[in-house]
């Protein structure tokens, strides 16, 4: 295996630890079209904001 | 001409102190001049400017003004697919991205009377922080010569500080309008996700890009919003929402609007220069009559994970081909980079997807009831040496890249609208910048804060002295 792919699979083996730890509590009803939907709920009631 | 505002070029043109071919020849007399060692520009397209200047023009004698922006000159990220121009994407391959659709942002400031300068340099792909580019040449910083950019929108800071265009269009998928504008000293807004469509534009990560204005002043990038944002039938993820007339609402008062400084995280590591920038801004703010208080924000190092996982992997399944056909094109760093996503799993992909919701929810939830706009620094430092951001392996280059945008990104996963602005020079002359961050959909909010600030500091009025040949001290 070269050096890149190494380091590659070295970042993304960080980046899976990284969520696999921050999704060890996450809600089962969560999914992804929820990012959306918090952007409009947590939008300012005034029209002109 | 090409030293002054995007409003008072529509204003003078408007009221015929000006016209059209006038502010466009302006214009492209000051790139021929200057932009041979800026490189802020991969194409100008001289004779389309002009023809569309003329035709403006000849409609304004008889009567007819197409909008708020008639003849104002202003050029895109080649990035934007522009009718006509090719739109290499900071690739070695002229036409790497085309498509049957303009970019909307473009047809609506068009629409809007805006004639097209041309395509601005950027990094290549959109993935670097640092504006240096092997195929168009690095774009070079109008303030200080062998300084960058800022990126990826480079051409986009450096053509608008330098006066090579009224404003400009730049994407920002992990601060890529707002780093380029902090360094160059000019303004940029990326709006929230949603905000203003991205139909037309090259995707790096359809979750994470935006599309705002690069502009002069505060006042500026409310025009220009004004008319960029809103729905679009070409971008399934462009909000419905009615977009205000944030322009008229810059005049608003800013009594009372709680800007809470973050405690932790965006002041660590700072140079002095830009913590002391900063600071003193926030002092501005209180004599505006902002209720100004501490606050401490959820963890950022959190969202770059997430981030992470989602913009490698949506960017490496967009650019494959060109990754995995012709990967010698590549600058390392990019290349590097793009690679990694094809090593992210499903599992992680979509789970980051799912962290993102949380995480958004939970920000908004705890940060906005405290507060209504977060302040804090938009880059660590001033704009680095083009010879330091480059130095080393390409290992070290993207972890270089990461320290310099740890501001900015974790607004990307965030998808909250961010405005950075200048508020300081270094003792060498090197701009600084703040951003201000509000609440889904309150650009309104930032651009007033903004706007009441540049009416008290002068920081966006400094120009970068350019010699003949574009160079600077």
């Amino acid at each position: 295996m070269s050096t890149p792919e190494r380091r590659q699979l070295a970042e993304a083996a960080g980046l899976a630890a990284v969520i696999e730890r921050l999704g060890a509590a996450i809600a089962l009803a969560e999914e992804p079209s929820g990012f959306a939907a918090a952007l409009d709920a947590g939008a300012p009631d005034a029209f002109d904001d | 001409m090409t030293d002054g505002t995007l409003v008072a070029l529509a204003e003078a043109i408007r009221a015929k102190r000006l016209s059209a071919v006038e502010a466009t020849r302006a214009y492209l007399d000051r790139i021929a001049r200057v932009d041979g060692a800026l490189h802020t520009f991969i194409t100008v397209d001289a004779d389309g400017a002009l023809a569309a200047a003329r035709a403006l023009d000849a409609e304004a004698a008889a009567g007819r003004w197409r909008g708020p922006l008639h003849g104002v000159p202003l050029a895109y990220k080649d990035l934007c697919h522009v009718q006509g121009l090719p739109t290499s994407c900071g690739t070695r391959t002229a036409e790497y991205f085309t498509g049957p659709r303009e970019c909307t942002a473009v047809v609506r400031l068009r629409e809007a009377g805006a004639v097209t300068l041309g395509k601005l340099n950027m990094s290549e792909l959109a993935l670097g922080p640092f504006g240096d580019n092997a195929h168009h040449g690095d774009v070079q910083n109008p303030w200080r010569r062998g300084h960058v950019a800022g990126g990826s929108s480079s051409g986009s800071g450096a053509a608008v500080a330098a006066g090579l265009a009224a404003g400009a269009l730049g994407t920002d998928t992990g601060g890529s309008i707002r780093l380029p504008a902090a360094a160059c000293g000019i303004v940029g807004l990326k709006p929230t996700y949603g905000r203003v469509s991205r139909a037309g534009a090259m995707a790096l990560s359809w979750s994470l890009d935006h599309l705002g204005p690069m502009t002069r002043t505060v006042h500026d990038a409310a025009v220009m919003l004004g008319i960029i944002a809103g729905r679009d039938a070409h971008d399934a993820t462009a909000s419905h929402r009615r977009v205000p007339d944030y322009a008229t609402a810059l005049a608003k008062p800013v009594t009372g609007l709680r800007v809470g400084v973050a405690e932790n995280y965006y002041f660590d590591g700072l140079a002095p220069d830009v913590e002391r920038s900063v600071r003193d801004a926030v002092r501005a703010l209180e004599g505006l009559g902002a209720a100004v208080q501490p606050v401490r924000v959820p963890d950022p190092t959190v969202h770059h994970g997430v981030a992470n996982a989602i913009a490698r992997a949506e960017s490496a399944v967009i650019h494959a081909r060109l990754a995995r056909e012709r990967p010698h094109e590549l600058q390392p760093a990019v290349r590097a980079r793009l690679e990694v996503g094809f090593q992210i799993s499903a599992h992680d992909y979509l789970q980051a997807a799912r962290l993102r919701a949380q995480l958004a929810r939970q920000f908004i939830a705890e940060v906005f009831a405290e507060i209504d706009v977060l302040i804090a620094p938009t880059i660590p430092e001033a704009a680095p040496s083009l010879e330091s951001a480059k130095a080393g392996s390409a290992d070290d280059v993207v972890q270089r890249m990461g320290r310099f945008s740890r501001l900015t990104r974790p607004f990307n996963s965030l998808g909250l609208p961010a405005l950075s602005l200048p508020c300081g020079l270094s003792a060498d002359g090197r701009p600084l910048a703040l951003q201000l961050v509000g609440r889904p959909f309150a650009e309104g909010t930032l651009l007033r804060l903004g706007h009441a600030y540049q009416g008290v500091t002068d920081w966006h009025a400094r120009r970068p002295v350019l010699s003949p040949g574009g160079g600077s001290g």
